[in-house]
């Protein structure tokens, strides 16, 4: 059964249509990576199946109900982990749970019950007295989650949930989240982190411009890029490696360095190791490794959309 | 009860925010402190001389009225008044004009002629009076002199016992002193300041990023709007209930007996400001809403009378003054407190819960019409 179906949506401001013509669905059960670049359309889809805006064209369902006849239905499956904190700083996290879960109907000892249940879930049960001001980011980042799941959804949509948070709180949310599939939740996850996504999501889609342009299992991505290579190279000191020159090297499709790593994306049937080696060596770079990584996300994703997702 | 869960965010939220507290408690009470003891001797109904200068000349020196005169001067100089006898070919009306007396008597046996200062208006009344009780009682002694002419030394001897003059009020306990007033004009003042917050009322919801999960709940656009407007204008209320409360069992502030009918009148004027404040976030965007509201809410408290009594202004200034909601509200609370006039409570009631309604219905049309909050 699908969760979440979305048919030929489209939305416009104006003259520029931030979703074109989109068609998604979501299984239950599923983690679905939504993997987009900053204006590719990702958050104003999220913000149509969240009632936040309304599709100019096209049918969003949510449990097989279309949103625009029964809002309510589909407001009361769907909890939301917005990209950007969403809590009120003068109420404490017991109070932050409590009122949002109230929104959905939940009252009295159910009320209480369920706001514990989430605040336990994410960890702060020993701190839904305090305020938020007194969190760490990961904290409020797990205070964040607890708001949106206290009324248990069917469909759970996180928006970028371990921004700018520790490692620690990282591994804590990405368990949440697997845990939370655990228990029946099918969850929209995106995220700017490609290993993260490839890590717990069970189906991903890649939007540009308003429009899915590749979508399956993390596998069938990945197949889908056979005709280039990706080579790591690492060097003591990113001073004078010539990044430019590497890039006139043929075959090379793109060239970057990332703390102390050099990746460079090449077409598969072109071998051109030696000279990358010698240009290196010219220019008198300390190399320290070379290894030729099987094809990820990250390179699926720069693959089809000509850019990295960071960009 | 999710309009009642809203409302009940609104107002805890409201109350543990530290600078809201300040801004709606600390500061109506600290600026009645401070006006209501500078500007005290604004509000005094007593006035004071040094010393009221009147000038006579007796025309009939050997008649009984030299005598009873003669008395009757003993009396003034212990009322503090300096009658100076001029010689009869000195100019009184002249020494008057020249603004060295405050009044020139002429006394003879058949009456005073008196000359007052056009200057000097209170003095030269206050010695007008006293003449007329001396002429009276003059009258009153000769006509029981002729019924008993052995008692003339001891009536004209009387001249100088009792008082002259008495001081008497048709108001003087029922006008306001300046803790009086200004405890009134706060109280007013902070109950509109209720506008500033309210143009936040939806925006702040974006600004903290929860307007995502208020929208995504499923609850209408109407239960999120009355939720709001009636969170905020109970907190603001309580807000004006805690400074009149301030200001009559601490400062001792005059409130009258009609508490409900102050208090509701009050509730009103929260209500309105609550209204202008969230119609104002509709109609401005961004920050301009708010930069607007804190614009107009100064410029009718200074024209409405917060930070001075109006009593005392005429022509254009009292027609500016009743642009303003403070003016209006402040006059019906000043006779509902100070004439008992209850019934003063509805005109401006009723206007206040008017542009309520008007300004909480273009709101509605203003959200619905909106995609987002």
């Amino acid at each position: 059964m699908n969760v979440l179906d979305i048919r030929n949506v489209t939305k416009t401001f104006g003259d520029f249509a931030a979703v074109d013509n989109m068609s998604l669905s979501v299984r239950e059960g599923e983690i679905f990576g939504f993997l987009g670049a900053n204006g590719a359309g990702k958050s104003t889809t999220i913000h149509m199946v969240s009632s936040l805006l309304k599709a100019t064209k096209g049918d969003i369902e949510i449990l097989g109900k279309n949103i625009a006849k029964f809002p309510r239905f589909a407001k009361a499956n769907i909890g939301i982990v917005p990209q950007d904190l969403a809590i009120y700083e003068q109420l404490t996290a017991y109070e932050n749970v409590r009122f949002f879960a109230g929104l959905y109907g939940l009252r009295g000892s159910l009320l209480q019950e369920r706001t514990e249940e989430a605040l336990e879930f994410v960890g702060l049960g020993d701190k839904a007295k305090s305020f938020p001001k007194s969190f760490s980011g990961g904290m409020k980042r797990r205070l964040n989650i607890a708001c949106a799941i206290a009324h248990r959804p069917k469909l759970i949509i996180m928006d970028e949930p371990t921004v700018g948070i520790d490692p620690h709180s990282r591994n804590y949310i990405l368990q949440s989240v697997r845990k939370l599939n655990e228990m029946g939740c099918t969850i929209i996850y995106t995220s700017h982190y490609m290993e993260e996504v490839e890590e717990i999501c069970t189906r991903i889609a890649i939007v540009d411009h308003g429009k899915i342009i590749a979508e399956g299992t993390k596998e069938q991505l990945k197949a889908i890029v056979t005709d280039t290579k990706e080579i790591w190279i690492g060097v003591r000191s990113e001073e004078g490696v010539g990044i430019e020159a590497l890039r006139s090297i043929p075959g090379i499709v793109s060239a970057r360095i990332d703390d102390g790593m050099i990746k460079l994306q090449s077409k598969a049937e072109i071998n051109n190791l030696n000279e990358i080696i010698q240009q290196l060596i010219r220019s008198r770079a300390d190399i320290r490794s070379v290894e030729e990584q099987a094809p990820n996300l990250e390179s699926v994703f720069l693959t089809l959309t000509g850019r990295n997702l960071r960009d | 009860m999710k309009i009642a869960s809203i409302a009940w965010k609104e107002v805890v939220t409201t109350i543990r925010d530290r600078r809201a507290f300040l801004f709606m408690l600390a500061f109506p009470i600290v600026l009645m402190l401070i006006l209501g003891s500078a500007l005290s001797n604004a509000f005094t109904d007593s006035l004071s001389f040094d010393e009221l200068k009147l000038a006579y000349t007796l025309e009939d020196q050997a008649s009984p009225v030299e005598s009873y005169w003669n008395g009757f001067s003993t009396s003034l100089a212990s009322s503090g008044v300096a009658a100076t006898a001029l010689s009869a070919e000195a100019d009184g009306q002249a020494a008057v004009k020249n603004g060295e007396y405050a009044a020139y008597a002429k006394i003879g046996s058949d009456g005073i002629a008196f000359y007052g200062s056009s200057k000097l208006t209170v003095e030269s009344d206050i010695l007008q009076a006293m003449l007329a009780s001396f002429a009276n009682r003059y009258s009153l002694a000769m006509a029981a002199a002729s019924q008993a002419p052995d008692a003339l030394p001891s009536l004209l001897a009387a001249a100088g016992s009792g008082t002259y003059v008495r001081e008497t009020s048709l108001t003087a306990d029922r006008a306001p002193n300046s803790m009086d007033y200004y405890a009134m004009a706060m109280s007013t003042m902070i109950a509109f300041y209720a506008c500033m917050s309210a143009t936040q009322l939806f925006r702040s919801e974006k600004l903290r990023h929860t307007a995502l999960r208020l929208t995504a709940a499923p609850l209408s656009k109407g239960e999120l709007f009355a939720g709001k407007i009636i969170g905020s204008t109970v907190i603001n209320f309580v807000f004006v209930i805690a400074v009149v409360a301030f200001s009559r069992f601490v400062l001792g502030a005059e409130w009258g007996s009609h508490y409900g009918s102050v208090l509701l009148l009050l509730f009103t004027e929260v209500l309105l400001a609550v209204s202008v404040g969230v119609g104002a976030s509709y109609l401005f965007k961004s920050d301009g809403g708010s930069s607007v509201v804190m614009m107009v809410t100064q410029i009718f408290s200074f024209i409405g009378g917060a930070y001075f009594p109006l009593s005392g202004m005429t022509g254009w200034w009292v027609w500016v003054a009743k642009l303003s909601p403070l003016y209006w509200i402040n006059n019906a609370l000043a006779r509902i407190i100070y004439s008992d006039d209850v019934q003063a409570m509805w005109p401006t009631l009723l206007l206040n819960v008017i542009l309520s309604v008007l300004f909480l219905s273009l709101c509605a049309a203003f959200m619905r019409k909106k995609e987002a909050l």
